[in-house]
């Protein structure tokens, strides 16, 4: 089983070297035969590591007997699972491939991590094992996984943008969208990463109200976290409709909330005690 | 033994008064092919005839060495256009057997036009080979030739970017809006100062989906005749420019001697318009627009330096690709004059064997009618006979094929002594090919 879940990991690091390599064969000597294969063996290494990877979260659910959700190593790695799905999605409607070179190596890291720690251990008290987990963990991941989409796009815009600016060579590789395009699905990501984010808080705070054995506490460190990623993003979807805050200014608004989805992920959990975290 | 030989001039090697001298007319061609045709030396030919290039494909009829075939084109083409053999010798090139293969594919691929990468010339040479077709002066040879030049054109152009990159600034302007904008449908091109060159972005930008012209000029008259061109809105000139505001494209021309467009008019523009991209280009010496204006956000502005070294570097990158392309293109001519070379030879060892066959089966009947055979012995005695051919066909056929196959030998002179020798007669039907 270890050595499946290895196995999955080595196909996530495969897809992000290929994904890589895609774009740095940037030069146009002989790229126009070479880059349709790699970006082929990318994207396949990243739908089969998909498939396996959702196998292995099955398989943790019918062993646990609920959605996998209670270690932080299963967590992180349905996190992986939930960036993959959005950029697979992505991939379908927009045949924007690029975009994977900027998202499959961070879900590469999410499934790393988790292998590293992966244990047997369950910590969530048994009374909040139940669907209401698996409605507000799967939305809230799902949320964090458009946002790290939007992030993708963010730096896709700035790389281009300072390409035009500069006017350098490699302009017309025609690998990264156009500026309007990156800024607009970029956008349409922050929004579909809002709407989940606000239906997980909204399933959260449901929860609380059947809680009976765990005592609760408004104030945690995870969910004013959350308020204040959730804050960022409605403040640069606000900024965009009514001053016009778009392109630059919006992509670098991308990478502050993916910063802000890290800390809420990530540094609660490390640094701060909430009942959020897995202990 | 046929000679696929080539005559013609392209401005590689003439100017334009010996190249126009040359050219062919629609009539003049099917003329032209006509005297090749009734001459008798000449089994098939195509002709292509372009404002670049005048070349006569041709392939002779029995015409022991290839030279003497190019001599007769040569000869004709003297005759026909009235120009003497000297300054036609000077002013062509000749072109063999595996070279003129070489030479048609490198001309289809673009590899010898005065672009490299150019699309056009793909379709002229379809159109000069339809031509020549339904004139009657195309048979397997050249058919199979051709139909093998336009797929190795195809193949260079998909496995090679020599067509990739705008090599014209006005193609660079188009390229570059597509790299912002997210769709030029539906966008809005502002010409300030209608010149020849921002008409003609104007032009590519509209083909690519742009949809709204204005035109602003110091003489209106000027600006009411461009942009009726487009169905295009003329504007009187203004010097506070608020048409900008609906501008996504924005092309400068003007012969004005300071910036028409400077950066803090335009960053109240740029407010009034939500910040919306705009692409402004540049193409007037002295310049119209303040360089400073590529500081305001979502404002991107190339001058014609700017767009010209865009250029540069695509025709550097297409002259990296055509190396790659010379080389498909050498291994390709080489392997289609190989099997060329197959097929042609297989007539005479087809010839050669029959003739062989029939001799022995004539004496198998006058043995068996002499003697009194039983079938047993009858049979031992026909296949003897068959083994016989065999061997003795054995080693000629063999050193044959290897000296088509390696090119060493002339193998046109193998098959020349062979049909003489043994009196063949290879009826020149390739319905093999």
């Amino acid at each position: 089983m270890n050595f499946l879940f290895l196995l999955t990991v080595l196909i996530y690091l495969a897809a992000s070297i290929f994904q890589a390599l895609f774009l740095t064969t940037g030069a146009r000597t002989g790229a126009s035969t070479l880059r349709p294969k790699i970006s082929f063996i990318a994207l396949w290494n990243t739908i089969v590591g998909f498939v396996l990877l959702t196998c292995f979260l099955g398989l943790w659910w019918l062993q646990q007997g609920h959605f996998p959700m209670t270690q932080w190593t299963h967590s992180i790695a349905f996190f992986a699972w939930a960036i993959t799905l959005i950029y697979l999605v992505i991939v379908r409607l927009t045949d924007l491939r690029a975009l994977g070179s900027f998202v499959v190596p961070v879900a590469f890291i999410a499934i790393l991590v988790s292998y590293s720690f992966l244990t047997d251990v369950s910590t969530l008290p048994e009374p909040l094992q139940n669907y209401w987990l698996l409605a507000h963990t799967a939305l809230i991941f799902l949320a964090y996984a458009a946002f790290i989409a939007a992030f993708g796009f963010g730096l896709m815009y700035l790389i281009e943008e300072r390409k035009i600016r500069k006017k350098t060579d490699s302009l017309f590789d025609n690998l990264l969208p156009s500026l309007g395009i990156s800024d607009e699905l970029g956008y349409r990501c922050t929004i579909l990463g809002v709407i989940l984010l606000t239906m997980g808080v909204i399933v959260g705070s449901l929860w609380t109200q059947y809680i009976r054995d765990v005592p609760w506490r408004w104030l945690d460190a995870k969910v004013i976290s959350t308020f204040a990623t959730w804050f960022i993003y409605v403040v640069q979807i606000g900024f965009r409709r009514f001053w016009g805050w778009h392109g630059h200014r919006a992509a670098y608004a991308a990478i502050v909330g993916f910063a802000a989805v890290l800390c809420t992920y990530v540094g609660v959990d490390l640094f701060l005690d909430s009942m959020h975290t897995y202990r | 033994m046929n000679q696929i030989v080539s005559v013609g001039t392209s401005h590689h090697v003439a100017p334009i008064e010996f190249r126009e001298k040359l050219a062919f007319s629609e009539e003049q061609l099917i003329e032209f092919l006509q005297q090749l045709r009734e001459s008798d030396q000449v089994q098939e030919a195509v002709i292509l005839s372009t404002c670049n290039r005048v070349e006569v494909y041709a392939l002779a009829n029995s015409v022991r060495n290839a030279d003497a075939a190019a001599k007769m084109l040569v000869e004709c083409l003297s005759r026909y256009h009235q120009v003497s053999v000297e300054s036609l010798k000077r002013g062509c090139y000749l072109h063999k057997n595996l070279e003129t293969i070489q030479h048609l594919f490198r001309v289809i691929s673009s590899l010898d036009s005065m672009v490299v990468g150019e699309s056009q010339i793909l379709g002229q040479v379809k159109t000069a080979y339809d031509l020549s077709r339904s004139a009657g002066g195309v048979g397997t040879v050249l058919n199979r030739l051709f139909t093998k030049a336009f797929s190795v054109g195809k193949r260079i152009r998909s496995e090679t970017t020599i067509t990739s990159g705008a090599v014209s600034i006005s193609y660079a302007a188009v390229e570059l809006a597509k790299k912002i904008f997210n769709t030029l449908e539906g966008k809005t091109v502002a010409i300030i100062g209608a010149g020849e060159m921002s008409e003609l972005t104007a032009k590519h930008l509209v083909a690519n989906g742009v949809s709204n012209v204005l035109v602003t000029n110091r003489t209106y008259e000027r600006a009411v005749k461009v942009a009726e061109r487009f169905n295009g809105t003329p504007l009187a000139y203004d010097s506070d420019l608020g048409f900008l505001v609906d501008a996504d494209i924005v092309i400068s021309s003007t012969n004005a001697p300071d910036y028409l467009i400077k950066r803090q008019p335009l960053v109240d523009i740029m407010r009034k318009r939500k910040r919306r991209y705009m692409f402004l280009i540049d193409i007037a010496v002295p310049r119209d627009i303040d360089p400073d204006v590529s500081k305001i956000d979502h404002a991107f502005l190339y001058n014609i330096d700017d767009l010209e070294a865009v250029v540069a570097s695509n025709l550097k990158d297409r002259q990296q690709e055509a190396v790659r392309a010379e080389q498909i293109v050498s291994e390709e001519a080489k392997r289609f004059y190989n099997q060329l070379q197959t097929f042609q030879v297989n007539p005479t060892i087809k010839a050669l064997h029959q003739q062989f066959r029939e001799i022995a089966d004539t004496e198998l009947q006058a043995c068996f009618y002499k003697a009194t055979l039983s079938d047993q012995q009858e049979t031992a005695v026909a296949s003897m006979a068959q083994a016989i051919i065999k061997k003795l066909l054995h080693h000629p056929m063999q050193n044959l094929r290897c000296a088509v196959n390696d090119g060493d030998v002339d193998h046109a002179q193998y098959v020349q002594a062979l049909q003489e020798l043994f009196a063949l007669d290879v009826s020149d039907d390739n319905s093999e090919l």
